[in-house]
């Protein structure tokens, strides 16, 4: 038989628990960061994992921003774009690449002209 | 010579140690934060607010139950509490509010309630619930995109996604040392194997779970994971990888232990974990799904009743 102290404290619980839960998602809700650190491409291949910061830092590849983000090129102030800002998934114009045709280039051109890097397609899309 | 003590007969096998569900609730609980410690180090105030809202929302779904059902409140056992805990502890610490709150109505309601409340459960109610959400919203339990914005100090790499994905040789990061400490991402507390293995240790010593359980589990997955190893070490990592990688720990301490889905008999005990270990590296090996723990104990969940048959013979016979 449970006894009311026990009761109490399924209530207590329940209670002051579900006000730090509340608290903690409302407080803390995770916001991608300005920067990202990783990021998940998402595509018809199956998705790739991008370590955003590994090729970027001073500790990983130290690659400057301006080799991928492109449009640094007009005005070298600006904060970087997201990829997917100009290159749409869809796309007929052929100054602006599709979206894959853009990531593909960016990124198996950049590891054959460093001969380093996955040279299988199931080396980097997860299928 | 007439003895009065001729012959004995008693209850088989039950064991009573002299404590009772609440202890026992709460003992599991406290044995679970050791691991939840590690967890909410390495994932802040969010994994706080999923812990924190699925312990409080599995007991009010339990209330809810006893109240709709007409039944005697039994929130104060503290099973539901503990239910929320193993269930918080299996989730990514970006899990949205709304998925813990349905994942702990699928285990309270669904998982146990339905069958009778404690004790009638045929499944383990966490690990139904988080494998009706994974086959319900199949990115959630993603843990590398659910854990994209986070920093690390070590591979921010679920190990067995990039098992599955991309072979043995994209593990060779991965250095076993650092997984057992929970240096590796995943559940919010189910990383760090040496907290799990203190409170799995802590729980047996006590005699809250059986230690035939988790040992047999553990050596099924060894046996088995060494055994693939053996025949093609290109293809198949061996048992140390396999030991202290995704939900492999928590289940063989928290998860295949619960009480009323588990047999209660020596043998079946040990068949039981060896069955669900077995299991466990067939479906990481040659299965579609990057984790089998899940699998493996819901599927000894159910052998469980048989495997019981399996007791020892009555003394006597009916004439």
């Amino acid at each position: 038989m449970v006894s009311s102290k026990e009761l109490k404290l399924a209530y207590g619980l329940a209670i002051i628990l579900f006000i730090v839960g509340f608290l903690s998602y409302a407080a803390f809700s995770s916001k991608a960061p300005l920067q990202p650190v990783r990021i998940m491409f998402q595509g018809v291949a199956g998705k790739v994992l991008f370590d955003h910061q590994t090729h970027l830092g001073v500790s990983g590849y130290g690659i400057a921003c301006i080799d991928c983000h492109h449009e640094l090129e007009d005005d070298e102030t600006a904060t970087p774009e997201s990829c997917s800002a100009c290159h749409e998934a869809e796309s007929e114009e052929e100054d602006t690449p599709n979206r894959t045709d853009a990531l593909h280039n960016q990124c198996i051109g950049c590891h054959q002209d460093f001969e380093a890097g996955p040279t299988e397609c199931a080396f980097c899309h997860i299928m | 010579m007439n003895s009065q003590k001729k012959f004995i007969v008693s209850h088989a096998p039950f064991q009573h140690n002299g404590s009772s569900i609440e202890q026992r609730s709460y003992n599991i609980i406290l044995a679970t934060l050791p691991a939840i410690l590690l967890g909410l180090f390495h994932y802040g105030a969010p994994a706080l607010g999923v812990i924190c809202l699925s312990i409080s929302s599995a007991i009010f779904w339990e209330l809810a139950m006893n109240r709709i059902s007409k039944r005697p409140i039994t929130i104060g056992d503290g099973n539901s509490a503990m239910v929320g805990i193993i269930f918080a502890m299996l989730l990514p610490a970006t899990t949205p509010w709304w998925a813990v709150i349905t994942g702990t109505f699928v285990a309270i309601v669904i998982g146990k309630e339905i069958f009778g409340g404690i004790g009638s459960n045929a499944f383990n109610p966490a690990a139904l619930s988080v494998l009706i959400l994974i086959l319900s919203w199949k990115n959630l339990f993603d843990f590398d995109q659910a854990l994209l914005n986070y920093n690390f100090d070590f591979v921010a790499v679920y190990p067995l996604g990039a098992l599955k994905h991309f072979g043995v040789d994209a593990i060779d990061t991965f250095n076993i040392l650092d997984l057992f400490l929970g240096r590796q991402i995943g559940g919010i507390g189910s990383t760090f194997g040496l907290g799990l293995i203190l409170g799995g240790g802590y729980l047996i010593l006590r005699g809250f779970i059986r230690w035939e359980i988790p040992l047999s589990f553990l050596l099924g997955i060894s046996i088995t994971a060494l055994l693939f190893n053996i025949s093609e070490p290109a293809r198949f990592v061996g048992p140390g990888f396999h030991l202290f990688t995704g939900y492999t720990l928590i289940g063989a301490f928290f998860l295949a232990t619960e009480d009323s889905s588990s047999p209660v008999n020596t043998l079946p005990m040990l068949l039981y974990g060896l069955g669900g270990g077995i299991m466990t590296v067939l479906i990481r090996n040659i299965g579609v799904y990057i984790d089998g723990v899940l699998y493996a104990i819901l599927v000894m969940n159910m052998v469980s009743p048989l495997l019981d048959k399996i007791r020892p013979k009555a003394i006597g016979k009916v004439v």
